[in-house]
């Protein structure tokens, strides 16, 4: 009964940080928080990492011509360690393995808009989807 | 007494009926929403402009077929795309997949390792317009395939191309000739749970584009994008497994849909998971009553 009454709260602590992670992600200003400039590299991949994997979580991970966001914020990493203006891409399409080079700058400052992006949207699909439904919110 | 008893009977068969119908009762509201929409979007030229605000008067009459009703959006977007329709009417007269639909009667007779064969899970090879089903989850016909194959100890198939194309071909193309129809049923809450869930993700904006799969394809059908005309939601599921000259080949539904999640700029949900297959049933509904045409062709 105890060990029922410690995983209940585990989990349900766990879902309230998830939601509130996802939740969290609407109140940020997507231009101010992914600036490179004002922020700098680390930082900003800093919101990208914090808030990818809850993207991945919910399924609305941002993918662009092949390339999944956890492999622009993976990269970006090893091209911030080894101090490299490029960030080089490895990633696979339609079972090929592809490269593709970014300035780190962009690419850090798509990975980052990405995921906060991702998770807005998810907050805000929410909110709107019932808008497009015909014989619901959809009037024409 | 027995007035009692078969008052009490009575009350509750009646209850019993109305309860049963209630689980589909918000979907098919949708659904005739859905198609009254479509019909009222392509009924005639003179109002297109409500809802093709982009495309000139000229171009609608020249490209588009109007007055369209019920069965006619089967065809998808050759419905009302003229030329599209012409290119797809040449290439049915030397179908492309009759050599998938042949294959997939071996796949269907040939026995397994067990001496059992596909025949022993689906006696009767018409059932593409019953599937999705709902048992506890939403059972797709690509997973019920894999229950077979895995219940006769053989190996799982891919479900958006190969194998499990050839042999929907085969139960789609027998469906056809047998004049059956798109058949879904919603006969618990847990299954209405499933629908709705469904319903949401496919009005769900997504992806770096945030697009929805009904921005394309319920506001967007008919629309032009670069040389194409989008296609409708009601009736998109009547012609799986489809060929696709992109494809150069067969595919399933999962595998269409993958692709539409990769377009909106999404990390596409794994073709057979529980997202996708929920998807599937809600969109499948969607078409429910229209006759099964598959397999059939598509840009």
């Amino acid at each position: 009964m105890k060990l029922l009454k410690i995983t209940t709260a585990i989990l349900l602590s766990l879902s309230l940080a998830n939601a509130s992670l996802s939740e969290d992600a609407t109140k940020l200003d997507v231009k101010k928080v992914c600036d490179v400039k004002a922020n700098g590299l680390d930082k900003v991949l800093g919101v990208a990492k914090k808030y990818n994997p809850e993207a991945i979580k919910l399924g609305v991970e941002f993918k662009r011509l092949g390339i999944k966001n956890r492999e622009y914020i993976k990269a970006v990493e090893e091209a911030i360690k080894s101090k490299s203006k490029d960030t080089v891409i490895k990633y696979k399409k339609k079972g090929k393995e592809k490269t593709k080079k970014f300035p780190t700058d962009f690419a850090t400052w798509r990975a980052c808009t990405f995921a906060v992006r991702a998770l807005q949207l998810h907050e805000e699909g929410k909110k709107t989807w019932r808008l497009a439904v015909p014989g619901d919110g959809f009037k024409y | 007494m027995s007035k009692k008893i078969i008052t009490s009977l009575l009350a509750i068969s009646v209850a019993s009926f109305v309860y049963a119908g209630g689980f589909n009762t918000q979907a098919d509201k949708d659904r005739k929403a859905l198609q009254e929409y479509m019909e009222k979007k392509f009924a005639s030229v003179k109002n297109a402009s409500t809802f093709f605000p982009y495309s000139t008067k000229e171009e609608l009459e020249k490209n588009f077929k109007w007055g369209l009703k019920g069965a006619d959006f089967n065809l998808g977007s050759y419905a009302y795309n003229k030329g599209g329709k012409a290119q797809r009417d040449d290439m049915m007269e030397m179908p492309p997949f009759e050599d998938n639909i042949d294959a997939g009667k071996e796949l269907y007779e040939k026995k397994f390792a067990n001496g059992k064969s596909f025949k022993d899970c689906f006696p009767d090879p018409a059932i593409r317009g019953d599937y999705p089903k709902f048992d506890k989850e939403v059972v797709t016909l690509a997973s019920d395939i894999n229950k077979c194959l895995k219940d006769n100890g053989e190996k799982p198939w891919k479900v958006t191309k190969g194998k499990m194309t050839d042999l929907q071909a085969y139960f789609a193309n027998a469906s056809k000739e047998k004049g059956k129809k798109i058949n879904i049923k919603i006969d618990s809450k847990e299954a209405a749970e499933a629908y709705e869930r469904g319903k949401k993700e496919y009005y769900t904006q997504r992806g770096y584009l945030q697009l929805s799969c009904a921005n394309c394809h319920v506001q967007g059908a008919g629309k032009r994008v670069r040389n194409e005309y989008l296609s409708p939601l009601f009736g998109a599921v009547t012609h799986f497994p489809v060929y696709r000259m992109k494809w150069q080949g067969l595919g399933t539904l999962e595998r269409r849909i993958k692709g539409c999640e990769k377009n909106q700029g999404e990390n596409p949900h794994k073709p057979g998971s529980k997202w996708q297959n929920e998807m599937i049933y809600f969109m499948s509904y969607m078409s429910n009553g229209l006759p099964v045409d598959g397999p059939d062709i598509r840009k």
